[in-house]
């Protein structure tokens, strides 16, 4: 009887506690930072961007990051890369690693273009954000699988994943891959670039690692049903 | 990614740079005067010039770029050229320089000056990163193809910091010795100036242990040699080199010595290297220091010597200092003067847009942004033009 009471006194804390999470208060806005939406006329505006532009009038808005530009060189999908290299909070060495790579990868491609007779210089790709996203496109995962609690015993059930899991489990593969499976003398940016162009051409072992992924979601497909969600 | 971290040694809160003389041919008036090529030729592209002999280049090729041959590269340049440039040269597949107004000046008064006079001295300085390295090896070049003797050192401040070896001097017992650097220096001497180290004779006998030396009349190729093998006595034989050369390039018959020093405020500054008993090891107890210093000094005739300040690799001076006085000090100031200034300033317009165009042409700018006015005008705004910069910026684009 005393054990029951004290169950129901106890403070409610929830099941699930967020690990990072944002301070602001629901009601502040994203800021806008594209230079093309301040530049349409008064007229041309739609009906939600008029009412999106009164919401701005009455509500406030979180303050910009730092990594965030209106420059027209800026590419969300490097940042959040950036983002996830970065070690105790040195933005400053992670972005010069990425800057490093970029340049990498282009070097590589460029002396191979301006080596190759004029009839297969179309086919090299020089440009490295387009080869970056490639890459990064090439290693997402399809399906993902998750451990699942059935009868006492823990399956691997297969399950389709958000854009923002795999856009993650491509990036975290890459850099945990040239982290610890390369050679201890190279550089990172070195490393970051050979993988990111085997990536690019589908080899490499990011993508052996996608594809053992999807091979081990095609053997568990019996337990597809155990998932409710 | 608008503003990139940029090198801390580029950053510079003043923008201007005061040229230490007005000369008469100002680098503003180019702009105005060059009016664009006239007839382009479909194969060539507007910012490179059909003149590849760098005796002929003149003010209408200002802000073009030419093409270094690739023989005459791996002779006049085993050691000269700056990293940057070596991975560009291997990225493009070719090496191409700009012609600039700096360099011009410099071998305009080269072609006109009289060598029966003691050696005039050039100095080349402006903010980091303007181009001074580039038009010294523009310089040297043009020296090279005249047929000249090049004594080319790429850089000396490499000479005052991180030497793993010092060796006592035989010679004399307060100096220092530094047998490998004056051995590879020897080497790349040696590969530029290979046809006349059988042409210049010594004039005095050279003894350099009691069992070694090398008599009056022998070949300069023989000391070389002498140096490459005893690495013990390599600095003397530096030493021994550029005494022959002064005193013989200076007769009529002899060809003119072309001294190339980049960073020459390293002669005269601090050293980081220390002695056994922990004290500091000053430049002039340097064998091969004082013995450049010797060179620049102008009391040879039938030469010129061609000189660079570089804050970048100096020791112990301000980051924003590009001033001869500052950089050089007081006694490197008096012992260079009288010295022709050469101030190298940033890209102009015109010469900024042919660097523009040949990344674009090179496919190095990439970015598609970067192709747009906006990006161009967004590029100027975060180099301010400097040369140095902008390649660096246009890397990871």
């Amino acid at each position: 009887m005393a054990a029951v009471t004290a169950t129901l006194l106890k403070p409610w804390t929830p099941r699930l506690f967020q690990v990072r999470w944002s301070r602001y208060n629901p009601y502040y806005l994203e800021p806008e930072v594209r230079k093309e939406v301040y530049n349409i006329p008064e007229t041309d505006l739609t009906a939600e961007q008029r009412k999106e532009q009164e919401l701005k009038a009455v509500r406030p808005i979180k303050a910009a990051p730092a990594s965030l530009h209106s420059s027209g060189f800026s590419d969300p999908m490097i940042s959040k890369f950036i983002n996830m290299m970065m070690k105790g909070g040195n933005k400053i060495l992670a972005r010069s690693i990425m800057l490093q790579t970029l340049e990498n990868i282009k070097r590589k491609q460029v002396e191979k273009y301006h080596k190759t007779p004029d009839a297969q210089k179309a086919t090299i790709e020089c440009n490295p954000y387009i080869i970056f996203n490639q890459a990064l496109a090439n290693c997402k995962p399809v399906i993902g699988l998750v451990s699942i609690q059935k009868g006492g015993k823990y399956y691997q059930v297969p399950t389709p994943l958000t854009d923002n899991r795999r856009r993650f489990l491509a990036m975290k593969w890459l850099i945990t891959e040239c982290r610890e499976n390369k050679h201890r003398r190279t550089l990172m940016d070195e490393k970051l670039a050979q993988e990111l162009l085997t990536a690019f051409s589908n080899e490499g072992s990011v993508i052996k690692k996608k594809n053992e992924l999807h091979k081990m979601a095609e053997a568990n497909r019996a337990f597809a049903h155990y998932r409710w969600w | 990614m608008a503003l990139q971290r940029v090198p801390t040694r580029f950053c510079r809160t003043v923008c201007q740079t005061h040229p230490l003389h007005l000369s008469g041919q100002s680098q503003q008036l180019v702009t105005a005067s060059a009016e664009p090529e006239t007839p382009v030729k479909i194969e060539r592209a507007i910012f490179r010039t059909p003149e590849q002999n760098p005796a002929n280049h003149s003010q209408q090729d200002v802000g073009q770029y030419y093409t270094l041959p690739p023989d005459q590269l791996r002779s006049a340049f085993p050691h000269g050229l700056p990293r940057r440039f070596q991975q560009q040269m291997k990225t493009f597949n070719e090496s191409c320089v700009m012609v600039r107004q700096p360099a011009l000046e410099v071998m305009s008064h080269l072609k006109r000056a009289d060598y029966r006079q003691p050696a005039l001295r050039y100095l080349l300085y402006g903010i980091t990163g303007s181009g001074k390295t580039m038009a010294l090896c523009h310089a040297v070049h043009y020296c090279f193809s005249q047929g000249w003797l090049v004594l080319h050192i790429p850089d000396a401040h490499l000479w005052i910091k991180n030497c793993k070896e010092l060796l006592p001097s035989s010679y004399k017992p307060a100096r220092l010795d530094q047998p490998v650097l004056a051995s590879q220096w020897l080497k790349n001497f040696g590969v530029t100036n290979k046809h006349f180290l059988s042409e210049i004779k010594t004039t005095k006998s050279y003894v350099w242990t009691k069992r070694e030396s090398t008599e009056e009349g022998r070949p300069l190729g023989e000391l070389v040699e002498k140096g490459l093998t005893r690495v013990k006595s390599s600095s003397d034989v530096m030493g021994a080199l550029m005494r022959e050369l002064r005193t013989q390039c200076g007769g009529p018959g002899g060809p003119r010595l072309a001294v190339a020093v980049d960073g020459v405020n390293a002669l005269w500054g601090r050293t980081t290297l220390r002695k056994e008993d922990k004290s500091e090891v000053l430049a002039e107890e340097l064998t091969v220091v004082h013995n450049l210093r010797k060179m620049l000094k102008n009391d040879w005739c039938g030469g010129a010597i061609i000189a660079t300040l570089s804050q970048t690799g100096s020791l112990f001076t301000p980051r924003t200092a590009y001033l001869p006085h500052s950089l050089l000090g007081k006694e490197g100031f008096e012992s260079l003067e009288p010295f022709i200034p050469v101030p190298v300033p940033p890209y102009d317009e015109k010469e900024f847009e042919s660097c523009y165009q040949y990344y674009v042409e090179r496919n190095w700018l990439q970015h598609p942004y970067g192709h747009t006015e906006e990006g161009k005008k967004e590029l100027i705004f975060l180099c301010n033009r400097n040369p140095a910069i902008f390649e660096r910026l246009c890397a990871s684009l």
